[in-house]
């Protein structure tokens, strides 16, 4: 209490860099009646020490993280929760920082669920501009995401995003492959999706994965992805080509799972 | 003509791909559909890219036709059938396979399927028909279908495809009567748009019995588009403008498509072939008008008319109305109604109603347009906020034309480099056209009415 009086200090949560963590040390702050500039969020494994911070580990549950996508659903609607969701699987180690900042700063309005229409509040801001990031790439993997077909008949993609999007594309394939198995490695998260056939789908992490049996593929695999290749090819007018356009619709950075890239 | 008998998958593939490559819809978008978990495919209301071929465009559908074997002799095309081409053709079940195998490794969105002529038109239909049927009630394919209706096919096929297609299109080829009889012989202006008009009224009908049964299947979800070639007869932007417009408002299409004419073969009845390209800029400016009609409230008389046939090829058509309309301008942004709004170049659609939003509020200054998204570098000569200026102009055409102008239009990087070509006096219709007047020039527009 004492250091609460002298105003300076901040308390740090320090939680893993997921859903789980964030939330949990979202429902800390509340419980301890933290508010705006003296609360923050840090994410184990990139912790950067500053001065006059209190650090102080959280304990990261699944009954804090419901209590909180209740609160947030029930006081800042279903668009906001959205944009705190998607905010909170990017890239960024600000966004711990940012998603506290924007829950404080809808405590103090009066209507709090115009809270997103509030863009002067830099965090506000910063939850936006982050949400509109990561929904952004979660669509482009949509686009370019490809399925192998491996030895066992399973449809096997790997993808290398940069946010947590596997959540997000996983009920987009689930939808249009329902009778297929499938499994989607995030290779930079090593995280995996699995599907089985007319089932529901669910995330897998932290397991050593036989990445030998995933490289078998099917017999017929090579053969489509050769006429794939051909009507890559054929498709293209001469006289119209565009390296440029084509780079610009389809980064680079992109196409390092993308089988027609592939030589 | 060379008929091989055997030739394999891949082979059919590449002849097949290679001659639909000229169609330019790949769009996938007009439906929204969830799976219903028995088979394979969902429709998303956007639409989805799923690559970028080397020319830039968009790889949404398995873009292919059924046989290239063609009875028409369509000067433009390379498919004619006085073409010494190797031919062939799908049967059913290559394209089902093809389509589904693509699919679920999600390479495409769904499948495009155009046709030659083979026969007549309605057996090259009942086998599009055949196909069609097979891929979603046998394979179970629930993804998009964009089908190419056969002019002259009877109507009963035409219906039959509709209800298991989502997006149907008879392509327009060229906007009069008079090139369509010169440079497509075996088509004409009644048998492409009879099927348009009836698939416009089925879709009707079909509108109230879903309001009544919401479960009735639907006929054609995601509309009809058509598809026009530019630069291949010596039509104005003018009349091509006027026939989009009649299309969108009598047809209630979804969209009109332009392709660049780019030569294929060689014909007495065709441009000659030159090094300059094909006319992309021209294209584009198509484009910029048609996003005027469809989204901005605009109508072709206020963009062109006898005395300017063609669009500016320096600057694009609603900066161009702006600055011959400079009586209007400036607006207060605070005011004006969203009509007026969407006339203010660097205001687009989206912004002009973000402004309408945000003015409920408060008032909005040159700082809040910019975060709104507006291009103030275009808008600032055409409008005030609270009253004033960005900065003092002076209302004068000239003034402001080379100020715009100065600041040089973002043009698309396909069109880029192309810029020197398309001012060349030689490539403006205008001068090329004496060749072969086209009568009832600027009543094309009224061709378009069938009674």
């Amino acid at each position: 209490m004492l250091w609460k009086e002298v105003g300076n200090v901040q308390k740090i949560y320090v939680c893993h860099d997921d859903i789980t963590g964030i939330f949990s040390a979202v429902y800390d702050a509340w419980k301890e009646r933290r508010e705006t500039g003296d609360a923050g969020i840090a994410f184990k494994g990139s912790v950067e020490q500053k001065l006059f911070c209190e650090y102080t580990e959280c304990e990261e549950r699944e009954e804090k993280v419901i209590a909180v996508e209740k609160m947030i659903k029930n006081h800042l609607g279903m668009d906001a929760y959205w944009k705190l969701y998607h905010a909170a699987l990017s890239s960024d180690p600000a966004k711990g920082d940012a998603i506290l900042g924007t829950m404080f700063a809808a405590r103090r309005l009066k209507d709090s669920t115009r809270i997103m229409e509030n863009l002067t509040s830099p965090s506000v801001e910063k939850v936006f501009a982050l949400s509109r990031k990561v929904s952004n790439e979660a669509h482009y993997f949509k686009e370019f995401l490809r399925f192998k077909e491996l030895e066992s008949g399973i449809l096997f993609a790997r993808i290398d995003p940069k946010s947590q999007i596997l959540a997000c594309i996983a009920p987009h394939f689930a939808d249009r492959l329902p009778l297929e198995n499938w499994l989607i490695f995030d290779g930079t998260h090593e995280v995996f999706a699995v599907h089985e056939a007319r089932k529901s789908w669910f995330l897998i992490s932290g397991i050593e994965a036989d990445m030998e049996i995933l490289e078998r593929l099917s017999e017929s695999e090579m053969e489509i992805q050769k006429l794939w290749k051909g009507f890559f090819e054929s498709i293209s007018i001469n006289e119209r080509e565009s390296y440029v356009r084509q780079r610009q619709h389809l980064p680079i950075w992109y196409r390092k799972n993308i089988v027609e890239f592939q030589n | 003509m060379r008929i091989q008998t055997e030739m394999n998958l891949y082979e059919k593939l590449n002849i097949l791909s290679d001659a639909a490559k000229y169609d330019v819809a790949c769009t996938s978008s007009g439906v929204d559909r969830k799976g219903d978990g028995t088979g394979m495919g969902n429709c998303e209301k956007a639409g989805i890219c799923h690559s970028f071929s080397a020319d830039g465009r968009c790889i949404s559908l398995l873009k292919i036709l059924f046989t290239n074997e063609c009875i028409f002799d369509c000067k433009y095309c390379v498919n004619r059938s006085s073409n010494d081409v190797i031919r062939t053709s799908f049967t059913p079940d290559e394209v089902c396979k093809l389509t589904m195998e693509f699919y679920r490794r999600n390479y495409i969105e769904g499948l495009f399927l155009s046709s030659g002529i083979l026969k007549s038109p309605d057996y090259t239909m009942e086998l599009i028909y055949a196909t069609l049927y097979k891929l979603r009630k046998e394979c179970n394919f629930q993804g998009y279908i964009h089908v190419k209706a056969i002019p002259g096919a009877s109507q009963e096929l035409i219906q039959k495809v509709g209800y298991l297609t989502d997006r149907m299109s008879v392509n327009l080829e060229l906007p009069t009567q008079e090139s369509l009889r010169l440079l497509a012989p075996h088509k004409s202006r009644k048998n492409i748009l009879t099927p348009m008009r009836l698939v416009q009224e089925k879709r009707k009908e079909n509108r109230q019995e879903l309001t009544v049964y919401r479960h009735a299947p639907q006929f054609v979800p995601a509309g009809q588009s058509t598809q026009m070639i530019i630069g291949a007869t010596p039509e104005t932007d003018f009349q091509i403008m006027q026939v989009t417009e009649a299309l969108y408002q009598k047809f209630e299409l979804k969209r009109v498509f332009y392709s660049a004419f780019v030569p294929v073969n060689e014909d007495k009845a065709l441009p000659v072939k030159t090094d300059s390209g094909p006319p992309l800029l021209r294209e584009h400016r198509l484009y910029q008008a048609d996003w005027l009609l469809r989204y901005y409230q605009f109508h072709v008389d206020e963009l062109l008319d006898e005395e300017n046939p063609n669009f500016n090829v320096l600057m694009d058509p609603k900066c161009d109305w702006a600055v011959r309309h400079l009586e209007e301008f400036p607006i207060e942004v605070n005011r004006a109604d969203y009509h007026m709004l969407l006339r203010v170049p660097g205001i687009g659609y989206r912004s002009a109603s973000r402004i309408v939003k945000a003015r409920r509020l408060g008032t909005v200054d040159f700082a809040d347009l910019k975060k709104m998204g507006v291009v103030l570098k275009r808008a600032l000569y055409f409008i005030t906020c609270s009253g004033k200026m960005m900065y003092p102009v002076r209302m004068d055409q000239d003034y402001i034309t080379r100020n715009i102008l100065d600041g040089k239009e973002r043009l698309p990087d396909s069109v880029i480099g192309m810029n020197y070509r398309q001012l060349s006096l030689f490539d403006d219709v205008r001068f090329s056209g004496d060749s072969f007047a086209v009568e009832g020039s600027g009543k094309c527009a009224e061709n378009l009415c069938l009674s």
